[in-house]
């Protein structure tokens, strides 16, 4: 109920100041339709389109899917003459195939036309390293910022990774939060032992995508990368083997079938009180802290990704973007100039959403209401944009890394020739798509 | 026929309206046949013949099947010494043979062991049909419930009576995956099986009988014989729908581990909606098709084989009457 | 069956029992799982002792309640859209596939088109086929060729009629996910119904015509009734494939024309794994099937022996 007070006098400031001019008038009644994933940050930000609509009267519909379902339905749409889509939420990786394939609009048209931008946008409040990885693409290394580059979607739903840990149980074994990969580590083999039929640490193992994304969030902190600057496969090397050493303690440490854990799987666990640490992304504040899934209820404290030779967290979630074969353009680009501005971020943060910038992370009331806000905050600034290469040839070589990091986990290869493996293969791959040209 | 109709004298047809029937006569086979075979060129063939083709281009989900180069056998190539691709037909074959061979075991054993006047059959073939009927989905869900590793059905159990867990998924998916498609398929079999000994001659087996012929006699050397073009027949339609297996490894493991459960389907659909590579999926579909044509003509070839054996050793039998 | 019944060692009736509840158990598991919180599920306290609920059904259905379920912010499954969707595409596939089946049998087995044999093989190798090697080309062709000119005169009214953006295409309406679903169940189905047509005394047939019927006449008000009991188990085994599948739906349909299995796989996705509501939507999913198999399990059992035993 409070909540809804909240929407609604915030949803009155922001008619006061659009009264005497309304740049929504000329879109009055149309009906966007939109392509989001079924995903918390996406399921706040279904709370509060109605609000979009009380105060513009553009119409919003929704098809929600689940992000692999949701990428797999953008490819087909987004390569017909006309798509049904007028603003999709896409996935980070796949920005460099839509950009590629010529299938989203440049931003620029639109910010600089003074009928549709917002003046008091404030765009310099957009966390950098998010608009970097998610919006921009043509600058350095192809899907980065630089001087060549320019912007195709704006950060929403921005995560990093945090390490969530059960205080109760630290505290009564008086452990303490570990602030390195040798610490995190150790404690998690060492949790099993101290509380019989728990595990360490909740992370995803299951083959395929969620392997390779585990194992990556351990791969910058330990200093490695998927390619060097000249796109020579390098996942291969003494940090990478530590990377997916560390992921095989882990998982050996962690709860019962833990090998098979896909993300839901992964914070079930932790939710169930099943394991007494989670390092994943931050989108999983809300349901810790809601009765009704989670039974750690206030239980859980958040600390920053740990170090390995670096500080380095994730940089992951979803942008949004315009189709260039959407119908609606102009009216979607204020939907996403809406839901991206102060005011709009302030509300999907209120409603258990990731916010995109720094004033909300820092503003009282979201952190009156979410206690974490300020540890996500400061672990947004380690964030690292090149966390992963977002390139079109990267849907093979994640296929392949979390395959064979899965038989790792499950089968006892040797690592060392299981990275080897992958890194001849990712190389075969680049090749054929040009990498290595002008070499 | 119209000199019939002419001869009874009722309707008697002008000459014109006899012509146009006697056309529509001529053409109502064609009129019968027509729309099946249409449907089937449209949704079967053409499909078959564009797989064909896509399977030579360079050809990625961003394109349109006009905008992909062309590259011969490439893909083919490619997944001939692709090492990934090789397991998973690798896990195919596995599975459908593992599957077949165990349901045709357990549901022929069932079946001979049933084969008598109980109360109870009309109602257990009821029940015994319940798992087929239900979607694959609903079925990888099910399972994949009571595999779970704390909070499934088994582990609970094993719990209880102070057992080992079992790590289903993990340690142990391909069996796991297996004893799902068993608990699901296996009443085909038994059904089949049973309806081929209720149609058995039973005056071979009388024979046999009053020969003095022990009841395994009976199995081997009359029973086992007779049934074979049936169970043929049924464990070549168990093995074509093994291959089909799809819905209920992607509900239940995904593919994984690694790729201990990844069905050349489900490398197809992976290399299709996550790869989006869509010449190499249509080259992988190509494989597949080629394979399970293989088996199936072997198979039918063998049957044929068999039936005639079965037709000499029934004619045996009841000359022995 | 020639001889009478005779006492049988209870040992049977054991063997059955333990049978039925094997094959019965998963499904009961799942029914009573669906009327369960899901802390209740996963708490252990496992058995008949909990309090049933129905907020799972109300989860799943909340798009076509006529009231708002308290616990739920908003409704995020359509349920209710995708059930109609599944049953429109289940019933009219069915319905196309028993009439262009049938009277294919009957003509191939009237009209001595091929061999019996040849068209058994045939339709066995047709059957082969899995739906995974249509994927990929029934994904392209239905998004890409089998499109109308949005400017031509048909195309044009269709989209008109039914709006949607660009060409309008088999793609994403339920006409195309029919199509797949009767070309994959043709096969069978005539397989199943020639076994059927072959006993339909020719006499009959001849009599009709001197009465003046023509070849479809005596085709529809004539042998069709005779093969009653086949129809049955033929639309069984179709509705039940075009009811549970998946894989091809998943590829063909868009957001208006979801089916149950789509919904179902969706949301077992990444975030929230319910287990309650997705016992809930499986329950829902399985009910026409078992309701068939409660009624039909003679024709169920005809059909699939019509295949391997008679032939």
């Amino acid at each position: 109920m409070l909540k809804t007070i909240t929407y609604a006098s915030f949803g009155a400031a922001l008619m006061a100041t659009t009264a005497f001019a309304n740049p929504y008038a000329d879109y009055e009644g149309t009906t966007l339709i939109v392509n989001f994933p079924a995903h918390p940050h996406y399921d706040a930000v279904m709370q509060i389109l109605p609000e979009f609509t009380a105060q513009t009267g553009i119409e919003v519909e929704v098809d929600q899917l689940p992000y692999l379902a949701m990428r797999e339905r953008q490819t087909l749409e987004l390569g017909q003459d006309e798509g049904e889509y007028d603003l999709i939420a896409y996935v980070v990786f796949s920005k460099a195939d839509y950009v590629y394939a010529d299938q989203l609009e440049n931003l620029a048209k639109y910010f600089m036309n003074p009928r549709l931008a917002n003046p008091s946008y404030d765009a310099d409040d957009l966390i950098d390293g998010y608009v970097y990885n998610i919006g921009f693409a043509g600058g350095e290394r192809g899907y980065l910022e630089g001087k060549t580059g320019s912007l195709f979607g704006i950060p929403y739903g921005s995560e990093t990774s945090v390490l969530g840990y059960r205080k109760d149980i630290f505290e009564k074994h008086g452990l303490e939060v570990p602030e390195t990969y040798e610490e995190m580590l150790e404690l998690a083999c060492q949790i099993p032992e101290l509380e019989p039929g728990m595990g360490g640490l909740a992370s995803r193992a299951a083959s395929g995508h969620h392997a390779a994304h585990a194992f990556l969030l351990h791969l910058n902190p330990m200093g490695g990368a998927i390619f060097d600057e000249n796109w020579e496969p390098v996942m291969n090397s003494a940090e990478g083997v530590a990377a997916a050493e560390a992921l095989k303690q882990i998982v050996d440490c962690g709860p019962e079938g833990a090998v098979n854990f896909g993300f839901g799987e992964a914070l079930g666990a932790f939710l169930n009180g099943d394991t007494a640490m989670y390092l994943d992304t931050t989108v999983v504040a809300g349901q810790i802290n809601d009765p009704e899934r989670s039974q750690v209820v206030d239980k859980v404290g958040w600390a920053l990704h740990p170090m390995g030779s670096e500080r380095a967290s994730q940089t992951g979630g979803f942008g949004i973007g315009i189709p260039a074969n959407a119908e609606n353009k102009e009216a979607a680009f204020l939907l996403m100039q809406w839901l991206t501005s102060k005011e709009g971020d302030k509300l999907v943060a209120l409603a258990g959403g990731n916010p995109s910038r720094f004033s909300t992370h820092a503003d009282v009331d979201v952190n009156a209401a979410f206690p974490h806000m300020a540890t996500f905050g400061e672990a947004l600034q380690y964030a690292d944009p090149d966390w992963r290469p977002i390139i079109p040839t990267w849907g093979r070589v994640n296929a392949d890394l979390g395959t064979t990091l899965s038989e790792v986990l499950t089968q006892d290869l040797d690592i060392q020739e299981a990275l080897d493996g992958v890194a001849e293969r990712a190389r075969a791959t680049m090749d054929e798509a040009g990498y290595y040209t002008w070499q | 026929m119209s000199d019939i109709t002419a001869a009874t004298g009722m309707n008697q047809p002008r000459p014109t309206v006899r012509k146009a029937r006697r056309l529509a006569n001529r053409l109502s086979p064609y009129a019968f046949v027509g729309p099946a075979i249409i449907v089937l060129f449209i949704a079967l063939i053409i499909p078959l013949g564009y797989m064909i083709y896509g399977s030579m281009l360079d050809w990625t989900a961003s394109q349109s099947i006009g905008e992909a180069d062309f590259i011969g056998l490439k893909n083919y190539t490619d997944l001939w010494n692709d090492p990934r691709f090789m397991k998973s037909v690798s896990v195919t074959l596995r599975f459908a043979f593992i599957v077949v061979v165990v349901e045709l075991l357990i549901g022929v054993g069932l079946a001979l062991l049933l084969d008598r006047d109980i109360k109870g059959m009309t109602f257990l073939r009821t029940m015994f049909i319940l798992p087929m009927m239900i979607a694959p989905v609903v079925v990888g869900l099910m399972w994949r419930f009571m595999y779970h590793p704390t909070d499934g059905t088994f582990n609970r159990l094993l719990e209880k009576m102070d057992l080992p867990t079992v790590d289903w998924l993990g340690q142990h998916a391909l069996m796991s995956v297996i004893i799902a498609d068993i608990w699901q398929w296996t009443p085909f079999i038994f059904i089949l099986a049973l309806a081929a000994l209720q149609s058995l001659p039973r005056s071979a087996l009388e024979a046999a009988r009053i020969d003095g012929a022990t009841a395994w006699q009976q199995i081997i050397y009359i029973k086992l014989p007779l049934m074979m073009p049936v169970l043929i027949v049924t464990a070549l339609l168990r093995l074509i729908d093994a291959f089909k297996v799809l819905e209920v490894i992607l509900v239940l493991t995904n593919g994984g581990p690694g790729q201990e459960t990844q069905i050349l389907s489900h490398r197809i659909n992976e290399t299709m909606t996550e790869v989006r590579h869509l010449g190499e999926a249509a080259a992988m579909a190509n494989y597949l098709l080629i394979l399970l044509m293989a088996l199936t003509l072997g198979m039918l070839a063998f049957n044929n084989w068999q039936e005639k054996r079965a037709a000499r050793i029934r004619a045996a039998a009841e000359e022995d009457v | 069956m020639s001889h009478a019944p005779q006492k049988q060692n209870p040992a049977f009736y054991a063997v059955i029992g333990l049978l039925v509840f094997m094959s019965v158990g998963p499904v009961l598991l799942m029914f009573v799982n669906s009327f369960k919180l899901d802390v209740d599920i996963l708490s252990g306290t496992s058995g008949l002792l909990f309090f049933p609920t129905i907020q799972n059904y109300e989860t799943a259905l909340c798009d076509i309640l006529w009231y708002e379920p308290d616990h739920l912010r908003f409704c995020q499954l359509k349920f209710g859209g995708a059930f109609i969707n599944s049953l429109v595409i289940a019933i009219i596939s069915t319905v196309l596939t028993l009439v262009l089946g049938a009277m294919a049998a009957y003509g191939l087995v009237r009209f001595r088109f091929m061999g019996r044999d040849t068209v058994s093989t045939t339709t066995l190798l047709v059957r082969m086929v899995p739906p995974a090697v249509l994927l990929v080309p029934v994904f392209g062709l239905w998004n890409n060729q089998f499109c109308l000119d949005q400017d031509g005169f048909l195309g044009g009214w269709i989209k008109d009629m039914f709006g949607g953006r660009g060409d309008p295409c088999l793609a994403g309406t339920h006409s195309g996910i029919i199509l797949i679903y009767v070309a994959m169940n043709l096969p069978f189905v005539i397989w199943i119904l020639q076994s059927f047509i072959v006993q339909v005394p020719r006499s009959l047939e001849e009599a009709a015509r001197v009465d003046g019927a023509g070849p479809f006449q005596v085709f529809f008000k004539v042998v069709l009734p005779l093969i009653k009991p086949g129809l049955a188990a033929a639309a069984i085994f179709t509705f039940r494939i075009a009811w549970n599948e998946y894989l091809l739906a998943s590829a063909l349909s868009d957001r208006d024309t979801k089916t149950v299995p789509i919904l179902i796989v969706n949301n077992m996705s990444e975030f929230n794994v319910e287990w309650g509501v997705i016992m809930a939507t499986g329950m829902l999913l399985a009910i026409p099937p078992i309701i068939f198999t409660l009624l039909a399990s003679r024709q169920i059992i005809t059909g699939m022996t019509a295949g391997a035993v008679k032939g």
